[in-house]
């Protein structure tokens, strides 16, 4: 493309404004992004000034088959499954049928998008505070309703298995409006005359649903799958504020912050072992990846066989 | 004869239709105000009131709490200080990403694709928390207001829109200001700006909301109470007040309530930042 503003020195201009913002891409993203998986044959600690050592691959040989630490380690990996699974097929498919709902020729639709869409302003401090207090387990209104069924529970104070429940919901209530926002965005790309056409036809609302909406939404399905199954599987903010670091809750990507940073709550203490949490960022780099990429490559396929 | 019946028949169904879809959208509302509503309650009673029946409507209006938490907790300091780092960092960042949008879209620099590709990439590379926080150990800005900003002054996704969309400006109008003598960076702030407002409004909106709501990079970052963030502050907050909720809920309303009616502004912004190109697939 040919350059108006100017010969001589001024030409090189651009490249001189483009400059600040390339350097700090390169110090603060790309670099440290890159450097991670140096770090992770290290033996790094977050203290200034202390010696570091190339141990190969001793940080992964730890962290996947040494003693009960790894154990605890799979057992993390295997719950950030469950996590990605439970969350996405939910959030997915709530926010697909809200969707629907509130695309709707109906009063009142513009309100309730807004409302469900909400908590994403919130951010997970607010969000964490606001079901910390709804499921407050001395008479707070999920007790309450419990109670109406002569059942009580600790939530997040209970057992792992109803703490780390109650994490997914919570979840899933946090980030179903941008699935469903998402969704209404490809919703408004489907021309209102093929409901119309297929209306007169005598289509019923299923046979609208499975022969146009459904294909027709292809890229929005698309994009919502990896989305939901990337975003969840990186997802552990949420715990932190909801319940803390805790033995039979915890997923990779807290495992790796406290790994790194130090956490101690109850009888689980960790130190500071950046070279370790470096390789423990490396495995769920890879695990996010291969997933990534195997669910890329079924959406390919599966929208090619749908739109030609 | 039968014509009339089918049409009955038709718009009785429709009727039931709307009156389950209002029912669903009333039983997920519910849902994502009663969080809110229980804030509200909680933060106007009493201790002993909520210790008794945390759920019973707040008979009087105890608006001590809000006294309360907003003097005991420092929240002035805080929220100036995420106001200072959210606007600093968005400030810079805007500023430099459009002198990186603007050449990668019109070509005037050698390679510009492949640029624009080295900022998608960081999308999908591995997080880079540890050697970040060596970075900052190593060039002492650990525990430092400035370092904090500096985090965030990077924004791959946000280039990416602003390329898109000043791919749509006709590029016309940059002979024609060349013509009339207007040189290179005052044309892109002068021109290019204005006509890009709706991109920078959804970029500044997604990355100021980022900033705002962020939680761990103070928890590693930031070890002085007096460089805290509402983040942080509200989660240390939570700390020495956690059984103390009437209290505790009225600070988390003083910091919902702004962003609530912020929201009903920016709302678009928002949405599409988030739709932007996703519809495309």
């Amino acid at each position: 493309m040919s350059y108006h503003f100017g010969r001589g020195w001024s030409k090189w201009l651009p490249y001189l404004l483009l400059l600040p913002g390339v350097f700090f891409y390169f110090l603060i993203a790309l670099g440290p992004s890159i450097a991670t998986a140096v770090y992770s044959f290290t033996d790094a600690t977050g203290i200034k000034g202390a010696p570091m050592h190339w141990i190969g691959f001793d940080n992964y040989r730890e962290f996947l088959l040494m003693g009960r630490a790894s154990v605890d380690n799979l057992e993390a990996l295997k719950r950030t499954l469950l996590f990605c699974v439970a969350v996405t097929t939910v959030q997915f498919a709530l926010g697909l049928f809200i969707a629907l709902i509130v695309n709707q020729n109906l009063k009142g639709t513009n309100f309730f998008r807004t409302l469900y869409f909400m908590p994403v302003i919130l951010g997970v401090v607010i969000q964490g505070l606001m079901w910390s207090l709804f499921l407050y387990p001395l008479g707070g209104p999920a007790a309450k309703m419990l109670a109406l069924f002569g059942m009580r529970s600790e939530f997040l104070g209970g057992p792992p298995e109803q703490a780390f429940f109650w994490v997914i919901a919570i979840q899933i209530w946090a980030n179903m409006g941008t699935t469903m926002m998402i969704f209404l965005a490809g919703l408004q790309t489907i021309p209102d005359e093929l409901f119309e056409a297929a209306r007169i036809d005598g289509a019923n609302t299923w046979q609208v649903f499975s022969d146009i909406t459904w294909p027709l939404l292809t890229p929005s399905v698309n994009t919502n799958l990896l989305l939901n199954i990337i975003g969840s599987l990186q997802a552990w903010q949420l715990f932190l504020v909801l319940v803390g670091y805790r033995n039979g809750t915890q997923v990779l990507g807290y495992l790796i912050y406290a790994t790194g940073f130090g956490q101690t709550s109850g009888s689980v203490s960790s130190s500071f072992r950046q070279g370790y949490a470096a390789a423990a960022s490396i495995v769920l780099f890879l695990l996010v990846l291969v997933i990534g990429m195997a669910v890329q490559t079924f959406l390919q396929r599966r929208e090619e066989r749908i739109l030609g | 004869m039968s014509a009339p019946t089918a049409q009955k028949f038709s718009s009785r169904k429709i009727r039931w239709e709307i009156l389950s879809s209002y029912l669903v959208m009333i039983f997920f509302a519910l849902l994502y105000i009663g969080p809110i509503l229980m804030l509200v309650n909680a933060s106007l009673k009493t201790m002993p009131s909520f210790m008794k029946d945390a759920t019973s409507l707040a008979t009087e209006l105890h608006f001590q709490n809000f006294i309360e938490a907003w003097t005991k907790a420092n929240f002035p300091q805080y929220l100036l200080n995420s106001v200072i780092y959210t606007v600093a960092a968005t400030t810079v960042y805007i500023v430099t990403a459009v002198f990186v949008a603007f050449p990668i879209a019109r070509g005037y620099i050698k390679f510009s694709g492949a640029v624009l590709t080295l900022f998608v990439i960081a999308i999908f590379l591995p997080p880079a928390l540890i050697p970040q926080f060596q970075l900052m150990l190593n060039l002492g800005l650990y525990n430092n207001p400035i370092g904090y900003i500096m985090l965030f002054i990077v924004n791959p996704i946000g280039i990416v829109i602003l390329v898109n969309y000043i791919k749509a400006v006709p590029k016309e109008l940059d002979e024609a200001a060349a013509l009339d003598g207007c040189g290179y960076f005052r044309f892109v702030l002068t021109m290019i700006l204005p006509l890009i407002r709706p991109a920078l409004a959804t970029v500044i909106v997604m990355h100021a909301i980022g900033i705002w709501n962020e939680l761990i990079a103070p928890t590693i970052y930031l070890t002085n109470k007096n460089y805290y963030p509402i983040t942080r502050g509200l989660i240390v907050f939570q700390g020495v007040y956690g059984s103390n909720w009437p209290t505790l809920a009225a600070a988390v309303l003083l910091l919902t309530t702004p962003m609530l009616i912020l929201f009903l502004f920016l709302q678009r912004y928002i949405v599409s930042g988030l739709t932007a190109g996703s519809v495309k697939g």
